[in-house]
């Protein structure tokens, strides 16, 4: 065993581990710090581990910088909830504006932060006005906007309309209440927590829409993660609304006229949520996510919900396929006909896909309604039964 | 309690609440609501034409039962005029299918309808349960899948009959939507929900006449109307893995009854999206899916398991390290970004329709996939077992399938 070649056989030998053991120490990137995190099998440090990620989502805004050399300069709008996701876009797009500045480089597009109120938009919403100073004390140089989600009935007049044919004979609207209480009522008139967060997500579209399209933002640019698109992949298939695939989880057009595009479209949640833990100036900002409810009867949760939890557990063992899903509603093509109808409230099309030649729109043709919303809306209306 | 009126004719008891809306309904109104719908799918997609000769691919379980049922029914209603037949494939397992089939034979004198029978043994000289000694359990399912599309149109061919209705339900083509999304098959996404699938090299249509009926509402038709059906499952699957797309519409339907109907919405408007240069191609060869993934199999048609999953996992954990290695020699950004931008950025081969060198049947490859799968079980096969000494060298001119069509062929005429 004392023998020289003996030693350098061994397994066990302290004499050749040591030094490999040093070695990989160093990220494998840069090669010259340390390594801080294990990102795709990759250990990288902490800078360089910001550069993937920045990377990855500045690839998938690069369309907007192609024309901004001499160009036009691009408005972008970017919503921010002060959840991990949409608070990490900020900080890479902030980050990248500031580099190109002192760097004396073109822009190509420029962005403008809008946050919709969060105690407004969840009753449980947890008090966010420290988060948004420390977002105008931290970020200055950025434009933000701050409304509250009742203000939908400002922003777009003809939507208390549009709930009253919604919501049927049994919601009344009382005009003479505030926006706050006749934004309530309508929502407490959906019975199910899936129709809730169903219509409430096609609200906050809209208001975040019209909001963009009066701010001069030719495109949104939304806060979803690759795992987030997943669930609402499967969700939207879920709930009927497949068709609307091509602009809710691909990058395209809205049915309104502002582009959306979803530049966190590479990345997992998990993978944000590091990021977010390298960059000390988020922690100020950032809500962190409820931790989900394990006591719920799978009955009680939404669709949404579930299939963030599906996507969540099936994330852990097969990531690749959870991604894979969000890829593969991003290579449908957006359908043609623009002059059909479309929906009052959610802007889909109007009964089948040309090219659809199903019968599932003709099972429901009993109820009038379906003359002016779509077939996800229509199960999602106050007064259905399940 | 006082009794529930029924929801429809407002007098009779209600006995049923009805699964896809929770309804409540008396007897005879569900039975009559049940046929109606599926009458209306029938009229609404025009399925059959008047005088046509429709084969009903019959297994002695629940659904083909009931569609057996429910299309007599109809014809004699609405005189569509058809003129139906049952037509059975015995796969040639002891203790399922023979039991299930005495069930199909039954089935033909109550709805007295003429019955034809062709087993695996005759066209490919292998029984399933030949084919389980060979593989083992796991994977015999692919065989039986691929074996018995084939056998259908073989079977309808024989008869001369050029329309096959099978038994799938709303939960099967809902199950493929949601596996095909998650397999990220487009080309069988794009024709998963249709409910007549032929192709322009076949004569042969295939439909499914119940693709919007939830199978719960199938049971209960099935059980309201005493019909006499078969109902335990294939053997060889008992312990038939729950696949993920399974799990989740159960879910689903707990969350939100319609969601099965609102699925295969989505999965027939998404069809109707998919580049049509990808519609064509298959995904077969990479991920060992079945040719049609709800295959009508009983127990574990259009069910993914979890080798299949991780098999996937395991090539796109590969793509992606490939792809990551490939960003970081070159990047050219925006060329990228517009490749992957495009919804048919991703290259994707063509298919062409061909037919088999082997046995003539479709295929999009020269040697359809029964035939590939016959070679493998025929090399492996124990000498002594061989009836006719095949080499190798032979096959490629005399293939065992071509050899036993001809005689299923023969012993028909």
């Amino acid at each position: 065993m004392s023998s020289p070649e003996s030693r350098f056989n061994s397994h066990n030998s302290t004499a050749v581990i040591m030094p490999a053991k040093e070695l990989n120490k160093t990220c494998m990137e840069c090669k010259e710090a340390e390594f801080e995190l294990t990102v795709r099998k990759r250990q990288l440090c902490s800078s360089c581990f910001r550069r993937f990620i920045a990377h990855k989502v500045q690839s998938r805004l690069s369309v907007y910088r192609a024309f901004g050399l001499d160009g036009p300069k691009h408005q972008l709008l970017l919503p921010l909830s002060f959840g991990v996701s949409s608070s990490v876009l900020f900080h890479i797009l902030n980050a990248d504006r500031q580099h190109r500045l002192s760097n004396g480089r073109p822009l190509g597009y420029d962005f403008k932060i809008l946050v919709i109120e969060p105690s407004t938009v969840a009753a449980t919403g947890v008090p966010f006005d420290q988060n948004y100073e420390a977002l105008q004390k931290n970020f200055p140089m950025h434009t933000i906007s701050r409304i509250p989600f009742y203000s939908i009935f400002d922003y777009i007049p003809e939507m208390e309309e549009i709930m009253q044919d919604y919501a049927g004979s049994k919601f009344i609207d009382d005009s003479t209440r505030s926006n706050e209480e006749r934004l309530a009522a309508f929502r407490a008139s959906i019975s199910t927590p899936t129709s809730r967060t169903d219509v409430d997500t096609v609200l906050l579209t809209r208001l975040i829409v019209e909001f963009a399209k009066r701010s001069g933002c030719e495109s949104v640019i939304w806060g979803d993660s690759d795992s987030r698109l997943a669930a609402k992949a499967l969700a939207g298939v879920a709930k009927g609304r497949g068709a609307s695939l091509t602009w809710q989880v691909s990058d395209g057009m809205s049915p309104w006229g502002v582009r959306f595009e979803y530049p966190l479209r590479d990345l997992f949640k998990a993978e944000l949520l590091q990021y977010a833990g390298v960059c000390a100036e988020l922690s100020d900002i950032i809500i962190p996510d409820q931790p989900p409810c394990e006591n719920v009867l799978t009955k009680n949760l939404s669709i949404d919900e579930l299939m963030l939890r599906y996507v969540q557990n099936q994330g852990a063992k097969y990531p690749g396929v959870m991604a894979n899903v969000a890829r593969t509603a991003n290579k449908l093509n957006p359908s043609t006909s623009d002059s059909a109808p479309t929906c009052a409230l959610c802007a889909s099309l109007l009964g089948n896909v040309k090219g659809n030649s199903g019968v599932t729109v003709a099972n429901q043709a009993e109820d009038n309604h379906s003359s002016q919303f779509c077939y996800g809306c229509m199960r999602s209306r106050p007064d259905e039964l399940c | 309690m006082a009794p529930t009126a029924c929801f429809n004719c407002k007098e009779a008891r209600a006995v049923i609440i009805r699964p896809k809306n929770r309804h409540k309904l008396c007897r005879a109104c569900f039975i009559n609501i049940f046929e109606t719908e599926v009458h209306e799918t029938i009229i609404g997609t025009n399925l059959f034409f008047p005088g046509e000769r429709v084969a009903i691919g019959a297994s002695g379980g629940k659904d083909s039962t009931v569609l057996a049922a429910v299309l007599k029914t109809l014809n004699e209603r609405y005189n569509y005029g058809l003129d139906l037949c049952l037509l059975s494939i015995d796969e040639g397992i002891r203790g399922y299918r023979d039991d299930s089939l005495e069930t199909v034979k039954r089935n033909a004198v109550q709805y007295e309808m003429p019955l034809d029978i062709l087993g695996y043994s005759e066209l490919y000289g292998w029984t399933m349960d030949q084919v389980v000694e060979q593989v083992g359990k796991k994977g015999n399912c692919t065989y039986c899948g691929v074996f018995r599309r084939q056998a259908l149109d073989r079977g309808a061919a024989r008869l001369g009959i050029k329309h096959v209705v099978t038994g799938h339900n709303a939960d099967d083509v809902a199950e493929t939507v949601m596996m095909n999304l998650l397999r990220g098959d487009l080309p069988r996404l794009s024709r998963g929900t249709s409910i007549i699938t032929s192709s322009d090299a076949s004569d042969i249509k295939r439909s499914k006449p119940l693709k919007y009926a939830y199978e719960k509402e199938i049971v209960l038709y099935a059980h309201h109307r005493q019909l006499d059906y078969f109902t335990t499952e294939c053997i060889y699957s008992p312990e038939a893995f729950r696949g993920s797309a399974r799990t989740l519409i159960k879910d689903l339907e707990k969350i939100r009854p319609s969601s099965i109907l609102d699925i295969v919405k989505s999965g027939e408007d998404m069809a109707a999206l998919v580049p049509v240069e990808v519609r064509g191609a298959g995904k077969s060869k990479q991920f060992g899916a079945e040719e049609e993934s709800a295959g009508g199999c009983g127990s574990q048609n259009g069910r993914t398991s979890g080798g299949e999953m991780a098999a996937m996992e395991e090539q796109l954990a590969e793509n992606e390290e490939a792809e990551s290695l490939e960003t970081e020699i070159k990047l050219p950004n925006g060329s990228r970004v517009k490749a992957n931008r495009g919804p048919t950025g991703k290259a994707v081969k063509a298919q062409t329709i061909k037919h088999c060198e082997r046995c003539n049947y479709i295929s999009s490859q020269r040697i359809c996939k029964a035939c590939t799968l016959l070679d493998g079980l025929n090399r492996n096969r124990p000498k002594t077992a061989i009836e006719v000494g095949v080499g190798m060298e032979d096959e490629e001119s005399s293939s065992t399938l071509m050899r036993q069509m001809e005689r299923a062929q023969l012993s028909a005429t």
